[in-house]
Parts: C-alpha cells; structure tokens; sequence
C-alpha cells in the first residue's frame, strides 16, 4: 500500500508536468488581465508594507559597484537619489541653486563663494553645514583616497569655510565648468569624516547623505532599494514638487539581459527603462501599456583613427573617409530612422555650446570626392584597413554598413570585434586603425577628454597630438564666463572640422519607455530626476 | 571505518594539487589576456598618479610570479583578497552569493529525481514496450538540449506569455521554480537513462528472482528490493554530476537574472576583476571536488562490498 501511494504521487507529479508542458504549448497570452500570479504578487507586497505604498521599480543593465561618490566611477542613479550637490541642473541643463543657495565669483574669477541651505539634514539626523563641503572636496582632491572624479576637481586650490553656512572654493585659475562639475553626481556633499565613523561598511552597508530618498538595502547583483526621506524639506527651485518624495520607495533592479529586461517592462515588473534599443521600439509601441518618450540624448557616435599614423597623418586621407560615410543611410537602416546625422563633434542638446554651422562646414556624402582626396594622398587603387569595434550589437551592425560603405570608395576593411575591457587595452596600446566610438556625457569638456595631448595615448585614443588644439581648448576652457567659454569651444569644434580628427556619425535619440502606472513623467536627457515629474498611480 | 577516514584525508590532500593547477591556469589566462580592472574603476578622465596609486594598491604592478605567490599565501592563509570594483572582500562577495547557487543547484538536483527516478524505474521494468521507447525518446531530447535555451523557453511561455512566475530576479520560491525545473528536467534526462541501465541489471539478479517467489507484490520487489540497489552507481554518479549541476546553475543565473556565483563570476570576468574569478574558481572546484569525495563516501556506506584500504 506504502509504494502505491508513492506511485501515485509520482504519477501525479508526471501527470502534471506534461499538463503544463502541453499547456504551455498551446495557451494564448492573457490580454490585459491580471494572471493569478500577478494577483498573488500584489497580495505579497500588501501584506508586507502598509497599504497604499507607491513603490517605482526602474530596470538597469548594471549594479552599482560601490555607493559612494567618491569612490566609484560608474554612477549608479541610486546616488542621484541619496546625496545632494551644490548645484543643480535643470531640464535645460541651466545651473540652479541646489545645497548653495547663492554663489558670487571673485571679479578675477578666482574665488567662488558659496552661500548654503541652513535647513537640511544628513539621514543620520546631523545637521549639513560647510565643513561638510570642505571634507567632501578635500577628500576627493587627496590622491591617497584614488577617487576617480579628482582631475575634475584639479582647478580647485582651496576649500575655506568662512562660517557654518558659507564657503570659498579658491581656484589656480579661472574656470566656469567649476558649476558643472559641482553639479554632477560625483559631486554629491558627503557628511564630514564618514569613512572614520563607518570605516569599510561605508557605501555597501551604510550609506549617508542629504537627498530625498534614505538607502535601505542593497542585495549585490539584484537590486537596491530606497525609502523616501520624510523630513526632506526642500528641492531645487525649478521642480514642481519641492519636500518629501511623492513616491515611497524606488527599487532599481538589475536586470543584465536586454531581452529580459522588455519582458520585464511590458509584464510590469519594472515601471520605466531608460536607454531602451531602437531595435525594441516597434514591439514597445505596441504595448498599450506603455508610453515612449523621447528626445535628443547627449551622445555622439563617431569613427576614428590613430592620426600619428600612416595613413592617418594625411589630412587628405581623413576627408575622404568623412565624404565615404553615407549618414542618413546609417540613420535609417542601423538606427531605424530615429536619431540625428551628427556632422560636429558635441550634440545639439549640448546648446551653448553646439556649433550650429557645423553641418555646413562639414564632409556630406561624396564617394567620388573620396576617390578623388585618396588618389590625391597616394592611394589611387585604395586602402586595407581594420575596423574595430566592441562586441554590442549596435556596433557589430554599424561596422558593417561602415564597411560597406568604405569599399564603395574603395577602403577594404577588415572588422575586428572586442569585449569592452580588450577594446580598451587594444586602443591604449595603440593597435587601433579604424574604429567605433560613443560617447555619452553633458558637457563640452568631453573634448578636452579625448582630444588634448596631455590625454595620450589614452583616452586621447585618435592619437591627436596638436598643439592648436591643446591651446584653443585651453583657452575656451579657462574663460572668465560660461558664455566666453562656449564661443571658445566652438572655435575648437570649427578646427577639429576643418582637420578632420574624427568622422562624426551619429547622435542618438535617448529613449524612455515607461508604464501607465507612472504619471506626470517628464522627459529629461540627461538622466531621471528623483522628486520632479513623476507620480506613481496607486489604484 | 577507519579505513573510510585514512580514504577520506587522503582525498582532501588529494585535491590540493588540482587546486593549484586550476589556479595556475585560471590565474594565466585572466592575466594573459587584454584588459585591466583599473580602467573601469577610474574612468577615463583620470590622472597618471592616482592610476599609478590604485595599480600598486592591488598588487597590479608587481612581475605576475610576485602576483601569483602573494595570491596563493594568501589563499592558504584564508583570505581571498578584495575586489579591485566593488572594493570589498571577496569571501564576502562569494558567501552574499554562493548560496544563491546552492539554492538554485539543489532545486534542480531534487526536481530531477523526483521525475527521473519513476521513468527509469517504469521505462526498466516495461522494457521494449511504448513506456520505455517513449521514456527514452523524452529523455535523449531532454539530453540534448542545452539547459540555458531550455530555461529561455520556460522563461518565454510560463513567465512572458501566462505570467505565471517572474521573469527575472530572485528572493521568494516562485523565483525559483522555472530555472529550477529547466536544471531538473535536463537533469533528469541523463539520470533516467542511468536508472534504467541500472534498473534492468539488477533486475536480472538471482535476488530478486527470489523476491519474487516469496510471494512479495511486484511493487515491493521493484521499489524496495531493486531500485535501493540500482541507486548504488547513480549515487555515484551524482558526485559527478555536482559539477554538471553547477554549471548548469550558473548560465540559468544569466538567463533569469538570479545574482549568484555565475552572474558574479560573468561579471567579474568582463571588468577583469582578477580576485574575484580567482576567489570564484577556487571557491566552485573545491565544491566539485567535494561533491565526488562525498558521493565516493556514500557509495562505501550504501555497499558494503566496498572497501577502500
């Protein structure tokens, strides 16, 4: 009797598993309705928290690595929600008062004085004040902490705490990107002495700062988890709700597969997702569920070469490869038509700065002028060349339209794809030819990054060794005024043009893909912001 | 039994050379090959001296022989070194995400006896009729398919399309239960085969011929008198397969986003954060080891025709 029993719960088991398996086979997907998983999801989440909870789940591709601005170099958003900055940065990318209320600079631009919020709290109750500031820029500037944000700070020579709420940062030179650079998750206001207080749990176990939302747990590899701040009381002036979050808790989870990642977001599991694939878009469009936003991101996709080699020294050889590329063509069959062709070296959404006649001073397709430059630099039966790129499907279809595209001016190439970590060494040990770059960063200071000598042989990865541009950066970016400063980059984007460093491709849309649950969402290019222009609905 | 323990040790001495060859090479190829964990945690707008500072920090400057010693006398004094990215212990790292692993590997394990164990056992005893062809069919298919595109399928129609289970993440049963069942039915695809072969030769045993003609009913004879011996060779065989189950465990990690060792070990590999792979390899060979030391422990018990001296 035992063994029967035995029997007939395996049978039973059997029974079932071929059931599902067969089900699975023929069941149609339930429209609109909730499955009873779902249900039970819900009841789970009720039971455990307090009704009416608003909880905003956001996907990424990446875990933090540490939370802690000072350390990290991969800046999760979780950082955005729990520390505040000096400065502020609105839709427009206009610089708003943050944990400064007010800043003045020294008639010589050297000495920038800035006035501090008197009502704001660390989360360990402490109150901020201006030591905070100072422990904060000091830190980061003491090559022994190794923090990966310390060339921003270099123009900084001191920090001066003249009272409790006001502080001087004292720079070696004039420098109007100090506001950028203050106003960047980077530069997130730490409580003084944190490391002594927490020692090692300090940004994986404890994690301190003023922002709107309270660290709460972090589960490495799946998700971190906030709490709204309740006794914040406060927020930059240009957002519509200024005190406590409006929503309770934000969950960032990580999910590393992008096809996961969609699932996830049309069954609910995740309300928004940022940096969704072109690729993606129709089948989102179609989820009822699902609002897309879009707007120009501040990327610029671009192809290189080493200029300190043969035949990238010839400026002629450079041209022709700019007139080879075909960018509508890129647009509309790698980027399914959304995006811009890029012709300059900054994006549009970067306004002050961007070079509005750069489309005209620009290399437009001309394959026969291509030709033409090539037999002119020595090469009339052409070239054998790599193309390198990293792995990510993008790419790899970016460098075979770019491929094809080349040979019709008759540029072989051969393409060469790697994980991130060998393209890097690849370019640093300067075995690139042609190859594939994107950048993605708000501010014009990305070409002092990639373009200034002093930046060789990496990330200076063109290998441009120019010391007009070494001085026409130097000059823009040592200007007395934002204004000054931008005009000086556009001298340096119309030379770069003119010398043809880079062949500039594209500028991407960046996309957001959010659910109907999440009201009021408002578009931002840069990134999400925490207590402005989204609500969760909570039925 | 003291011969059992004198076995025992002389395994687990056993396994310090195949720990230090696996390290040897597992410490090669992430050296040898392009890339460097310090580009990643300082970005590119970095100054020469602190880069200079991290890679000396983590040992990175040093000849790869100095690197490869201090690791291992690390190693043998318990400490698996830090992570260059996430700047914490990696013992830490590996024990917040090896029993995710475990987790995920035993469930499997289970799964698959529960289904293998009953098809072995009827497609033996209904040799050469529907039952065993079609048993044996199931199971060849279930063999050659590859665990993470099995996992993809159930993950597409029982997650996607009914939305019966998450799709991805982890924390409560339900996480569970698909990439669970896509080890267990692979699983249990190679251990029906086994149970049945095992099944049908003990069958033929004078023993159970003689079961049979104490009157004992079928079910009995088969379940309590043969399967407990045909169990031997795949008990066995199970300490084998801890190696198989593992591996397994860790690509489904990937397809349902669960954060254990084999998202760790991807993870780290990608950003060339060398202590934690090591920490990682040395962390799952040890495992594997164990699991056939262990499965070689049971076997003794279970027969007592074996004797290791």
């Amino acid at each position: 009797m035992k063994w029967w029993c035995i029997k007939k719960a395996y049978l039973i088991l059997v029974l079932l598993l071929i059931l599902t398996v067969s089900l699975a086979g023929c069941a149609k997907p339930p429209q609109n309705s909730e499955s009873s998983a779902q249900q039970a999801q819900k009841e789970d989440l009720q039971k455990q928290q307090p009704e009416k909870e608003k909880v905003l789940v956001l996907g990424y591709d990446r875990d933090a690595e540490i939370l802690d601005t000072i350390k990290t170099a991969w800046y999760s958003d979780a950082l955005i929600y729990i520390y505040d900055r000096l400065v502020s940065r609105d839709y427009d990318f206009k610089y708003k008062p943050g944990l400064a209320e007010s800043w003045e600079t020294s008639e010589d631009g050297l000495t920038w004085t800035f006035h501090l919020r008197k009502d704001v709290k660390f989360h360990d109750g402490k109150p901020f004040k201006a030591e905070d500031v100072k422990w904060t820029i000091d830190t980061i500037k003491n090559p022994d902490t190794g923090s990966p944000f310390r060339g921003d700070l270099e123009a900084i020579k001191e920090v001066i705490v003249k009272d409790d709420y006001t502080v001087d940062i004292v720079l070696n030179y004039p420098f109007p990107n100090l506001l950028f650079n203050l106003s960047n998750t980077a530069a997130g206001i730490q409580e003084k002495d944190v490391y002594t207080k927490y020692d090692d749990d300090y940004g994986t176990k404890v994690v301190i700062g003023t922002g709107p939302y309270k660290f709460k747990e972090w589960i490495k590899g799946d998700r971190i988890v906030l709490e709204k701040n309740p006794d914040y009381n406060w927020g930059p002036e240009w957002m519509s709700n200024r005190g406590p979050a409006l929503i309770d808790k934000i969950v960032l989870r990580v999910i590393p597969d992008e096809n996961a990642r969609m699932m996830e977001l049309e069954t609910g599991g995740i309300h928004i997702l940022r940096d969704v694939p072109e690729t993606y878009l129709e089948r989102l469009e179609k989820v009822p569920e699902i609002t897309i936003y879009k707007g120009p991101a501040t990327k610029l996709g671009y192809l290189a070469y080493p200029t300190d080699k043969k035949p990238f020294t010839d400026v002629r050889v450079r041209r022709a490869i700019n007139y080879a590329i075909n960018r509508d063509d890129i647009i509309q069959y790698v980027f399914r038509g959304i995006g811009q062709t890029a012709y300059g070296y900054l994006p549009p959404a970067l306004k002050d700065e961007y070079l509005e006649e750069s489309k005209d001073l620009a290399y437009k397709y001309d394959p026969e002028k291509a030709k033409q430059l090539l037999a002119e630099a020595g090469y009339p039966n052409g070239l054998k060349l790599t193309l390198s790129a990293d792995n990510s499907s993008k790419s790899t279809k970016l460098a075979q339209v770019l491929q094809n595209q080349l040979k019709q001016v008759g540029i072989e190439t051969d393409i060469r794809l790697y994980d991130s970590s060998s393209y890097t060494a690849m370019l640093k040990e300067g075995k690139q030819e042609l190859f594939l770059r994107e950048y993605s960063w708000p501010n014009a200071d990305i070409l002092d990054w990639f373009l200034l000598s002093s930046q060789f042989p990496y990330p200076n990865h063109s290998r441009w060794k120019d010391k007009t541009t070494d001085e026409l950066i130097k000059k823009a970016s040592r200007m007395p005024t934002w204004e000054e400063r931008a005009q000086g980059y556009k001298d340096v984007q119309k030379y770069l043009i003119e010398q043809a460093v880079w062949c500039p491709i594209y500028v991407p849309e960046k996309i957001f893909a959010v659910r109907k649950e999440v009201l009021n969402f408002k578009f931002h290019p840069w990134m999400l912001m925490f207590n402005d222009g989204f609500d969760l609905k909570v039925e | 039994m003291e011969d059992l323990l004198r076995y025992f040790i002389k395994r687990l001495l056993l396994m310090i050379p195949v720990i230090l060859g696996m390290t040897i090479i597992v410490f090669l190829i992430l050296h040898l090959s392009p890339g460097d964990p310090v580009d990643l945690i300082v970005g590119p707008n970095v100054t020469p001296e602190v880069y200079a500072s991290i890679r000396q920090k983590y040992g990175l400057d040093q000849p790869l022989i100095v690197q490869y010693i201090k690791f291992l006398s690390n190693v043998a004094r318990g400490d698996l070194g830090t992570s260059i990215l996430q700047q914490r212990p990696v013992s830490e790292l590996i024990l917040q995400r090896f029993p995710i692993t475990l987790e995920l590997g035993l469930t499997g394990l289970v799964l698959s006896f529960l289904i293998a164990i009953p098809v072995g056992v009827s497609a033996a005893v209904k040799r050469n009729t529907i039952m065993d062809y079609s048993c044996m069919t199931g199971a060849m298919l279930g063999m050659s398919l590859p665990t993470f595109w099995f996992g993809l399928l159930l993950l597409y129609f029982f997650a996607y399309k009914l939305r019966w289970f998450p799709i991805s993440g982890y924390g409560t049963w339900r996480h569970l239960v698909l990439p669970g069942f896509a080890i267990g039915l692979t699983d249990a695809a190679i251990t029906a085969r086994m149970v049945r072969s095992s099944m049908l030769e003990v069958l033929r045993q004078d023993y159970i011929r003689t079961a049979r003609s104490k009157g004992l009913a079928e079910m009995v004879v088969t379940y309590q008198h043969a399967l407990k011996n045909a169990m031997i060779p795949i008990i066995t065989l199970l300490g084998l397969r801890v190696g198989w189950i593992i591996g397994g465990s860790v690509m489904l990690e990937i397809v349902f986003s669960r954060p254990g060792l084999g998202r760790l070990m991807v993870d780290s590999i990608l950003a060339r954060d060398y202590p934690v792979v090591q920490g990682a390899m040395i962390v799952l060979t040890t495992s594997i080891i164990l699991g056939n030391i262990l499965a070689d422990l049971l076997y003794a018990v279970f027969d007592p025709r074996i004797r290791y001296n």
